[in-house]
């Protein structure tokens, strides 16, 4: 029944993240056909500087369609929204519910339960949200005369899930600092988009950046998976929902 | 041998950064009794509720229901077992139906009395199809007194229980928790600021005021035993401070003298007469009365 409780807390965003992604998944194997009318214009541009650099490669990578899928899906969109929509499952909980907190918290459960219960479902539901929408590209890219390996799909997909999580149990433990869903999730994105601009212009070996392991690059480049930073992002997870389970064991209701 | 009682607190204590709610608050509830707990807004009644549910942890003393201490999780989970709980705001999940918060809550009881689900479902009238959003105030009660009663609980916790409501919803509630505890076995223990539903309905009562209890006692011993004392004078009553114990307090104004006292009515009268006052009169007092004299700051 807390599992119940927790779906019933967070399907409206689970459903919403997962339509929108679904459509973003498609729409990229859609596009791929006018992406490849496009490239002979993009390959013509002249940009200089680092920015102008990744531009070149971001141009390279769509000439073939798994690095493009790669790029544009697991490198661009999924990394994008999936941060977002990580940060927003792991707003809410008890601190912010709107309705039935303190009738939560008189039932016969124990608060470790009903924290670890509502990860659980968060993170069960960001595991769907990341890996549903990717298995539609294996699914669809026989419509653009394509195909792309569903064991790629299952490799990407479960870096960036290990990875998302992160911003999930950052979005969590906020959550039990704030009695508000916004300044958790808004927190969260910031967090995230500061490491993302720290990695794109500041970061002098941009290759160790979370996102090129939530991309699982090495993987892609490579066939090497990238254990170092998903064991750094899982305890990273593991100790920021540990801290959001003490903050709400030690609270006053 | 006494029964141990339901609820028990020891010098109860809790701070909020310097604000204290709880100085020291002791308490025994006896088993099978009806006990109210008065105190005006502020005075640290829901605090207390919350510690005995597990929802606050006390700064100092100790709370223990069913002799279990409240503030240790596991314990606290036996204790919420036990328990049927009523938030005074009837805090519940909105996005249910009544059915399904019905249903929901059923599911972490294993006493839980289906009988008694559908006989409230019933006489409270309950929609079981509409949302709990979208019930009235009282409506909301009912449901979360169906939901309190139907848990086979040994003891009922009840925060303002007819706050917000209507005379006649709030007579509806006060006879369901009578009936109810007149036919199963259980405590009541429930916290009011008002007088009168206290006065209808509990066995014993504390007053509480400003985190301590002031008055405790069974209500039927509170009116026998207070009695306030009407002194007249000739001339402008005298300045004097009685030594009998049982003195609650006294007031002085113009001609007349007002002594409130719990007990020692014979004591009291002896020395009053040794004032020679023109008149003395001894009047029964009502729990109103008590409560206003304990809670009110002395002029």
């Amino acid at each position: 029944m807390l599992w119940y409780r927790s779906w019933l807390e967070t399907r409206w965003r689970f459903l919403i993240g997962l339509a929108v992604l679904m459509c973003a998944a498609a729409g990229i194997v859609l596009l791929w056909p006018k992406v490849v009318e496009l490239l002979p214009v993009a390959s013509n541009l002249q940009v200089s500087g680092r920015i102008g650099k990744q531009i070149r490669e971001s141009v390279e990578l769509q000439r073939e369609y798994p690095s493009y899928i790669w790029s544009q899906w697991f490198g661009k969109n999924l990394t994008n929204m999936g941060t977002m929509f990580a940060a927003l499952l792991g707003t809410g909980g008890l601190l912010s519910q709107r309705s039935g907190g303190l009738f939560m918290l008189s039932l016969p459960v124990s608060r470790k339960r009903l924290i670890w219960t509502q990860a659980a479902t968060g993170l069960a539901e960001l595991f769907v949200l990341v890996l549903v929408p990717s298995l539609l590209i294996p699914l669809l890219s026989p419509a653009v005369g394509k195909s792309y390996g569903w064991g790629d799909v299952l490799v990407h997909s479960a870096c960036f899930f290990v990875v998302v999580a992160v911003f999930f149990s950052l979005a969590s433990l906020l959550s039990t600092i704030f009695s508000d869903v916004w300044r958790p999730l808004l927190l969260a994105i910031a967090v995230a988009s500061a490491m993302w601009y720290l990695e794109l212009f500041a970061l002098p070996r941009p290759h160790y950046g979370i996102f090129r392991v939530m991309s699982a690059e090495t993987w892609f480049r490579n066939g090497q998976l990238p254990w170092q930073g998903l064991l750094a992002s899982a305890a990273a997870s593991a100790a920021m929902l540990y801290g959001a389970a003490v903050s709400i064991i030690r609270r006053d209701f | 041998m006494t029964e141990p009682p339901i609820v028990e607190t020891t010098e109860l204590r809790k701070s909020y950064g310097a604000l204290e709610a709880l100085r020291g608050l002791n308490l025994r509830v006896p088993a099978g009794s009806i006990y109210g707990f008065l105190g005006r807004n502020g005075a640290g009644k829901t605090t207390t509720l919350k510690i005995l549910l597990g929802m606050v942890r006390p700064t100092g003393g100790n709370a223990r229901v069913f002799g279990l201490d409240a503030d240790a999780p596991e314990t606290s989970v036996a204790i919420r077992r036990r328990t049927g709980f009523v938030s005074e705001d009837k805090d519940l999940f909105d996005t249910m139906t009544v059915e399904e918060i019905v249903r929901f809550t059923a599911a972490f009881y294993p006493r839980w009395r289906s009988d008694l689900e559908q006989r409230y479902l019933r006489k409270f009238e309950l929609p079981a199809e509409k949302k709990v959003k979208d019930l009235s105030r009282g409506m909301r009660t009912k449901v979360a007194l169906l939901l309190a009663l139907s848990r086979g609980a040994d003891l009922l916790i009840l925060d303002e229980p007819t706050s917000g409501l209507d005379p006649a919803i709030v007579e509806e509630v006060l006879q369901a928790i009578v009936a109810h505890v007149a036919s199963e076995e259980m405590t009541v223990f429930f916290s009011s600021h008002q007088i009168a539903e206290v006065d209808q309905i509990a066995d014993r009562v504390t007053i509480i005021d400003g985190g301590r209890g002031v008055v405790e006692g069974a209500i039927e011993d509170l009116r026998e035993n207070y009695r306030r004392i009407h002194l007249v004078f000739d001339g402008e009553a005298p300045k004097t401070a009685f030594r009998a114990p049982g003195i609650v307090r006294t007031r002085r104004k113009g001609r007349t003298l007002s002594v409130l006292l719990s007990a020692g009515t014979e004591r009291v009268i002896e020395e009053a007469r040794a004032l020679n006052p023109v008149s003395v009169d001894v009047i029964p007092v009502t729990l109103k009365e008590i409560f206003l004299e304990t809670v009110t700051k002395e002029d």
